[in-house]
């Protein structure tokens, strides 16, 4: 977690208010905003279905919002889509890449669908390849790639032009841990070059080490936003219990934290139970014999309780 | 939504456009064999062919061998068949298998220019192919075979552009409300076979009060009998007025239509 001074609303280049989507007659979106500076990482957070991926579409412009108002920039989405649209970049959950192209091939053609044209084109596309390590594979098709480097490409594309505004739509699920790293390198690139980066992402670690900022988002809403320890004490509290399972008194105390007001959750063999100070302390004086452990909470748990509160 | 039919001038459209013909282009020396010999074997086998045993037709009172009949008609069924065949089987393969329409809807092109993209490369390949089978004709030409009004086949060119691009707004129709791919058979039956029996491509429609009514609603019909007039004796007729009328107004019902039920396939939108 990069924990720096929060940015100034100056250099503001994403800004959503209000965003509202309904789609199949279900409310998606209800009233989401959003804001990411240059040089900032915001991640996207929520469980299967809390309207991230219908977010990030609105804020790219592959969707219209029902309601409220998108800046890419400081241009309208809406009113100056051109202009807006040129200023960003997307990273889809999906390999959108075209693969009747070679990954040169792409980078080209995905170039020539901006306006103005990057004006170095060539020289640029060269750089991102010796940047996202893709030379070896420049002339292949991008099928014949392995996951890893599909995502490259899939990020190349989506900065080729040079935009001001990334989005990158779980750019990292299905990658193994080697092509995983590789990936947030790239993403801490981007912030260093100061771009602003609005990444969802299901993976807590990575949401963790890379965001600065976290936007919490359930059922269409956002639950909670700030940097990650004030987001897990807003959702989660301050501690949490581990109980084992197997433990003789297990009903017991699961009774007594429900009876408290706690959401106990059993994982495998353990039964997680967020906690305020207060509590914890209530609750070491009515079980005073009981083996338990006491840490703080992570993004694991914040998704545990999410769960919690949708069920 | 703005005016559907503005972003036909778009860049957009245009860079769309030139995506396909550079992924076409690739492979010309495969791609360019079907247009050139299909023809080719349609004139041999029922021109030739098949002519022989046929003898003459009778066509607006005049007597004409069936090879003569055949060839302007053959020019018009390539715009459609072509035109159609792009828009619809290698549009739905680019937008449902390829992912391709997604990844140009994160850029500035937005879904307008895709749909016009993709309905500009299917009329562009489709006029490509008839210009292919004018050389085929013009082969036929050299060996004293086949005896045409060449100077007009040039001018007939516009034309067939402006209806393979009516027929490639039925294609992308199609594209849009078909639920898997399992399902192309449908407008085979539905759109292709009437259309095409029905057009006196390869035999002059029966005089029969009620369908000679009807088929004069068919774009094909009014396509083939229209280059045929002109080709075989010279005349511009009012079939070659009704087919742009006719198509010109496919174009106009049929590109609001196409983008509104794309929008909603894409985009699962309003």
């Amino acid at each position: 977690m990069n924990v720096g001074s929060m940015p100034s609303q100056d250099n503001v280049l994403l800004s959503a208010t209000g965003l509202v989507k309904t789609l199949g007659g279900n409310r998606v979106v209800d009233g989401i905003d959003l804001t990411c500076h240059s040089g900032e990482v915001l991640g996207l957070l929520g469980p299967n279905g809390a309207g991230k991926t219908t977010t990030l579409r609105m804020c790219y412009g592959f969707l219209r919002p029902d309601a409220g108002q998108i800046r890419i920039a400081g241009h309208d989405l809406a009113y100056d889509g051109d202009r807006a649209r040129r200023a960003l970049g997307v990273c889809t959950q999906d390999n959108t890449y075209d693969s009747d192209f070679t990954v040169r091939g792409n980078l080209v053609q995905t170039g020539r669908y901006y306006r103005p044209r990057q004006a170095d084109l060539s020289q640029r596309i060269d750089a991102l390849i010796d940047q996202f390590g893709l030379a070896p594979f420049a002339n292949q098709k991008p099928d014949t790639l392995s996951g890893g480097f599909k995502r490259r490409l899939m990020i190349a594309r989506a900065v080729v032009h040079q935009p001001r505004v990334v989005f990158l739509d779980e750019p990292t699920t299905g990658l193994d841990p080697q092509a995983r790293v590789a990936v947030w390198e790239l993403i801490h690139s981007l912030r260093a070059e100061g771009l602003a980066v609005v990444l969802t992402t299901h993976y807590m670690d990575e949401a963790e080490r890379l965001s600065d900022r976290l936007q919490v988002l359930q059922a269409g809403r956002v639950r909670a936003g700030g940097l990650s320890r004030a987001v897990l004490g807003d959702v989660v509290g301050e501690h949490v219990v581990l109980l084992g399972a197997q433990s003789s008194q297990v009903s017991e105390v699961i009774e007594w934290f429900k009876n408290s007001g706690a959401k106990p959750a059993q994982v495998l063999a353990h039964w997680h139970i967020p906690m305020d100070a207060r509590g914890l302390a209530a609750f070491v004086a009515a079980f005073p014999d009981l083996q338990y452990e006491v840490r703080p909470p992570t993004l694991d748990d914040l998704f545990l309780a999410l769960a919690h509160e949708t069920t | 939504m703005t005016n559907p039919y503005s972003p036909a001038f778009a860049w957009q459209s245009r860079a769309i456009l030139g995506r396909h013909l550079r992924v076409h282009l690739r492979n010309w020396y495969t791609v360019t064999l079907p247009p050139v010999c299909e023809p080719l074997i349609l004139l041999l086998a029922f021109g030739v062919g098949l002519g022989r045993q046929i003898g003459t037709l009778s066509w607006h009172g005049q007597s004409v061998d069936y090879l003569h009949y055949l060839a302007p008609g053959i020019l018009a069924y390539t715009a459609f068949m072509s035109s159609f065949f792009q828009s619809l089987f290698a549009a739905y393969i680019r937008m449902h298998f390829q992912k391709s329409w997604e990844g140009q809807l994160t850029t500035q092109v937005r879904l307008e220019h895709v749909v016009w993209g993709e309905a500009l490369w299917a009329a562009t390949l489709a006029t490509a192919y008839a210009a292919l089978v004018c050389v085929v004709l013009a082969g036929f030409g050299l060996a004293n075979i086949l005896t045409l009004h060449w100077e007009w086949l040039p001018f007939s060119i516009p034309l067939l552009f402006l209806a393979a691009l009516a027929f490639s707004a039925i294609g992308l129709y199609f594209t849009a409300i078909l639920p898997s791919i399992d399902h192309m058979t449908l407008p085979f039956f539905l759109v292709i076979m009437p259309i095409g029996f029905a057009s006196s491509t390869y035999f002059p429609f029966p005089d029969v009060p009620f369908l000679s009514t009807a088929v004069r609603f068919n774009p094909l019909h009014q396509l083939a009998e229209g280059l045929r007039a002109l080709l075989l004796t010279g005349e511009v007729t009012g079939h070659l007025t009704c087919a742009a009328g006719l198509c010109g107004l496919l174009l106009i019902i049929m590109i609001p239509i196409d983008m509104r039920l794309l929008r909603r396939r894409v985009f699962g939108d309003r």
